[in-house]
């Protein structure tokens, strides 16, 4: 496994450093809207209505935006998370707890594209 | 182009006669400051883990229909989903700011034939490119454009 996982660790860090700048560009403005303007009720009326959030999300650019909404902040999340876990003496756990993070990670971004497909 | 070289291809043949002690962790070495802010910055990757499965969650209601869409707006204006979105924003407030610090510092001397920006230059376009991205979300979100 820890083969594999040196083997893998390119595409890895591909994921994990664009989960950080993809994810945090686009993750804000969502943030903003559905943290802060929903429940303060600041969103104009029928803004986020199914049928516009349908069209929005539906078409490519943004089924590609929804994708990298869900899956990059998954790889960035799991790679921080194995970091972590090294850094408090996991060394030895390294190869189960990189297994279960990317195994969360790799099952959320097909999820991701069954969802996206669904739209 | 030549192949890369061997990792140890400049080791001596045999190791070295010097005795040296295993690397230790310092005592309370996750206390200090540096490593403190360290440390937050592997731990907000909890945060983008539950954001990702969120998202998902959102998405996955999107092509559900009407019904399972307000439901889940529904939910967000519940304390618990607007207490764990504003520690979701901080989180990516604190990674953006950290990252695009970092970022300039990580540059190749040369990228091909050129070379990289200089690093304030880099930093004024990062933080440019993410106030625009996220006023730009923002202003789609909010119906302002595409409505």
């Amino acid at each position: 496994m820890k083969q594999l996982l040196l083997k893998l660790e390119p595409v890895i860090w591909l994921l994990f450093g664009q989960g950080i700048l993809v994810g945090t560009m686009l993750l804000t403005g969502w943030l903003l809207v559905v943290g802060l303007a929903l429940p303060l009720g600041l969103l104009p009326a029928g803004a986020l209505d199914h049928t516009r959030a349908l069209e929005l999300g539906s078409n490519a650019i943004g089924r590609l935006v929804l994708l990298a909404l869900i899956a990059l902040p998954l790889w960035k999340g799991a790679h921080h998370l194995r970091s972590l876990s090294i850094d408090f003496g996991g060394g030895a756990r390294d190869a189960a707890v990189a297994t279960l993070l990317y195994g969360l990670a790799s099952l959320g971004s097909l999820l991701a594209l069954v969802a996206i497909a669904r739209l | 182009m030549a192949p890369s070289a061997h990792p140890r291809a400049m080791a001596p043949a045999r190791p070295g006669r010097t005795r040296t002690a295993p690397p230790q962790t310092a005592e309370g070495w996750y206390a200090q400051p540096r490593m403190r802010r360290y440390l937050l910055f592997d731990a907000t990757g909890l945060v983008y883990l539950l954001l990702g499965f969120l998202m998902l969650r959102v998405t996955w209601a999107l092509g559900s229909g009407r019904v399972a869409w307000d439901r889940v707006l529904a939910n967000f204006e519940n304390p618990l989903y607007v207490a764990f979105h504003l520690l979701s924003l901080v989180a990516v407030v604190f990674v953006a700011v950290r990252f695009f610090r970092l970022f300039p510092k990580a540059q190749p001397p040369r990228i091909g034939p050129l070379k990289p920006p200089p690093a304030p230059m880099i930093h004024g376009l990062l933080y440019a490119a993410w106030i625009a991205i996220t006023l730009l979300f923002v202003t789609i979100l909010c119906g302002g454009l595409f409505a």
